[in-house]
């Protein structure tokens, strides 16, 4: 927790390229590079200037990844060779329509919950579109200066057309506000009146996706990301929306909120608000997908159930060999227990934003939200810390993410049985021949310290998640994954101290698949959805109105591929 | 399934559809203890939500600026008309969210759940996640479902003990100041 590392900052917004050797630099995998250094690269490539290297569609077409080299480097700990940075890439400020406080306030209280990057993400609409877009940009380049060790990236929190809410972020630079801006005119949902779930409204969005490809193709902005928010939330974005963002953006369409934000939004009152976590509580509407069962309209162990069942929609996008990661966010509007409030006289709509906050001495228990930083967190392996390594990490797919801090870190690495410590960890590919013998190999740094609710989080089991890739799915709605369970489970023994390591055999390899983790404080389970043979020990359902956040914590981590050649 | 008419006001919520639905049976219609109306989702080019009733005579109806659909006949807005065509079919072959049901009158404060089976229509009550039910804490807004032609009511874990429906009387709205 907190900050042990020293960080050689760039500072983007004072020169227009950020790591401009990055794409001669044979030192930085093709993976590594901002999508604008790679098309840099691959020009030099067809002029035959450097080695060749190709981009892949599926995970049955990349290259091996090994882990980066574990040399320890001044930037403090790696784990496989990476740093793990904290984040959080759905935070609302001022300038948004719902909440209130400051880009500084946001920043201040991430970085001291021990956050090293945040993405400020106010809501899409017309006056943001109008004066918001623009008006949030001074104060995100002066929070950037102010505080040095935790990166801040402006973004967007986009009305998908005909769907739910995504995280739009760029890399920062000359044109940030400008393409957020241009990219909010002619794509936002509400901007455009394109909220109802219809067709033309589904290719709006991909129309959106599009635009946002062209930006970084033309170098306009280096790099974009999406990933859609609280996916499973009022059941709008169907199955064949999430695959059709991919597929139109590969690379910058990365993944959704594995675990919504508004996790205090379940205590129960007096002491809270009594709702559902993650403000999950609703039910279907004409703008739904029917064939979503009604569980997925809640939240199970404070997840999101497109993520939390095991052979679900995320398994059943991963069974296709194309990577989709997930990431856990505060989304904080109004922070649970707080004693402040919109400044007076505030007129948002001639303004952009609300005046800034002020103390009124009123406890907020019906706030639903954490600071960032606080309790949900996005963990990234990155090469270093730059805006850039941060987005190449997402787009790797090295992520992890947990609740309440529930662990200090995991070493993930899937290896050839017998053949040295290194292989493929987190978001990573392993290529063996038919039959080779695999194994997983995990280490995980158990919390040392206390969280911010004041007690040192214990993990009690490990689950091991397998799934076989099966291709392109046939229904691109799709929503189950038949091959995925949980395949091994290991109980953590109460005297683990410092760090609970365990190897598995995942047997001869006859088929390409994914291996993935899962941990819990074991204090609520229930049997899967899908059964108990599939998960026999699954995240059980949040109580709404009595969902504790700090007394159900789990963690998630992306797969690791392992691909038969 | 007895005679039904499909009515389609474009209502964009299922509380819109409740509303009308009320307005309806206080004004035209007139409410029967055996009528059954529910909610159908219309989903398309504008999706919207339109209802099905139970044991009325539609000719009230005709007159108004809405979409009619009983057995073959069809009047209002085109649009309206097929949509509630749609409610009628769908409730003609055992789905619909159910809003007046007999014996939902009766469904009000903390009830044991064998009293709501023997009381109301409601057949089955379902527990999300597991569990079986026996205290129904009803909030007073009880909204089964028609299952393949059964009358289903979810109900989920509720603090404290007992039970309460899956659907929430009030659901915090999206993008609401929370």
């Amino acid at each position: 927790m907190g900050h042990h590392h020293t960080h050689d900052h760039d500072h983007p917004h004072s020169h227009e390229n950020v790591e401009p050797s990055d794409a001669t630099d044979a030192g930085v995998p093709d993976e590594e590079l901002s999508p604008s250094a790679l098309s840099r690269r691959n020009l030099l490539r067809s002029a035959g200037l450097l080695g060749t290297g190709a981009a892949a569609s599926t995970v049955l077409t990349a290259p091996s990844t090994a882990s980066a080299d574990t040399r320890s480097s001044s930037s403090g700990e790696r784990r496989a060779g990476y740093l793990w940075l904290a984040g959080d890439h759905h935070i609302h400020t001022q300038y948004s329509s719902d909440a209130m406080y400051r880009v500084i306030d946001q920043v201040r209280h991430g970085n001291a919950y021990g956050l090293d990057w945040m993405v400020i993400t106010d809501h899409g609409g017309a006056t943001h579109a109008r004066i918001g877009v623009d008006k949030v940009n001074p104060d995100i380049r002066a929070a950037r200066d102010e505080v040095r060790d935790t990166l801040v990236f402006q973004g967007l929190e986009w009305n998908i057309p005909g769907a739910e809410h995504a995280t739009v972020f760029v890399h920062p630079g000359r044109h940030e506000v400008g393409v957020l801006k241009q990219f909010e005119n002619d794509y936002d949902g509400s901007v455009k009146n394109a909220s109802d779930n219809t067709p033309a409204n589904e290719a709006l969005a991909i129309a959106g996706l599009t635009f946002l490809k062209k930006q970084v193709d033309k170098g306009r902005v280096d790099d974009a990301l999406f990933l859609a928010n609280h996916p499973a939330r009022r059941g709008v974005d169907s199955p064949h929306e999430i695959r059709a963002w991919r597929d139109a953006a590969p690379g910058i369409a990365i993944g959704f909120e594995g675990a919504p934000g508004h996790q205090a939004a379940g205590i129960p009152e007096p002491n809270g608000g009594g709702g559902g976590r993650g403000f999950y509580e609703g039910s279907p509407s004409a703008n739904s997908f029917p064939g979503y069962p009604l569980e997925s309209y809640r939240t199970w162990g404070g997840f999101d159930w497109m993520t939390s069942t095991v052979g679900g929609l995320w398994d059943s996008l991963l069974a296709e060999g194309k990577s989709w990661s997930i990431s856990a966010n505060s989304d904080c509007h109004v922070v649970w227990a707080d004693t402040a409030e919109r400044g007076p006289d505030s007129n948002f709509d001639l303004n952009g934003r609300y005046n800034d906050p002020v103390h009124n001495g009123t406890i907020l228990t019906s706030a639903g939200d954490f600071w960032p930083g606080f309790y949900s967190r996005t963990n990234v392996g990155a090469s270093r810390q730059s805006y850039a390594a941060v987005m190449s990490g997402m787009r790797a797919g090295r992520i992890w993410v947990d609740h309440g801090h529930l662990i200090d870190g995991i070493d993930v690495q899937v290896r050839r049985a017998g053949h040295g410590p290194s292989g493929a960890t987190i978001g990573g590919v392993l290529r063996v021949k038919r039959g080779a013998a695999v194994e997983l190999v995990v280490t995980v740094d158990l919390a040392q310290q206390p969280n911010w609710a004041q007690f040192v989080p214990r993990l009690a089991r490990v689950d091991v998640v397998r799934g076989d890739v099966t291709g392109k799915a046939s229904d691109r709605d799709t929503f189950s994954a038949p091959t995925a369970r949980v395949a091994s489970s290991f109980e953590v023994p109460a005297g683990a101290a410092k760090r609970f390591s365990f190897k598995l055999s995942l047997g001869k390899i006859e088929k390409s698949g994914y291996v993935r983790l899962r941990g819990t404080d074991g204090k609520r389970t229930a049997t899967g959805l899908n059964g108990a043979a599939v998960d026999a020990h699954g995240p059980a359902l949040d109580v709404v109105g009595d969902a504790d956040p700090w007394n159900d914590l789990w963690f998630y981590t992306n797969p690791v591929w392992v691909v038969v050649d | 399934m007895k005679e039904v008419v499909g009515i389609d006001a474009g209502s964009a919520t299922v509380q819109d559809a409740e509303h009308l639905l009320g307005r309806l049976l206080e004004e035209v219609l007139g409410r029967t203890d055996a009528m059954v109306a529910c909610t159908h989702f219309v989903r398309g080019e504008r999706p919207h939500v339109a209802l099905s009733v139970t044991g009325v005579d539609s000719a009230a109806l005709v007159s108004l600026e809405l979409g009619v659909a009983s057995g073959s006949e069809r009047s209002g807005p085109p649009e309206l008309a097929a949509g509630a065509a749609l409610a009628a079919a769908a409730f003609a072959a055992g789905e619909g969210r159910a809003v007046i049901y007999p014996g939902v009158s009766g469904l009000v404060g903390t009830r044991s759940a064998s009293e709501v089976l023997a009381e109301s229509a409601i057949e089955e009550i379902d527990v999300m996640g597991g569990g079986v039910a026996s205290l129904v804490h009803t909030r007073d807004f009880v909204r089964p479902e028609y299952v393949n032609g059964r009358l289903v009511l979810l109900t989920q874990p509720a603090g404290g003990g007992g039970v309460v429906p899956f659907e929430v009387p009030n659901p915090t709205p999206c993008c609401a100041d929370h």
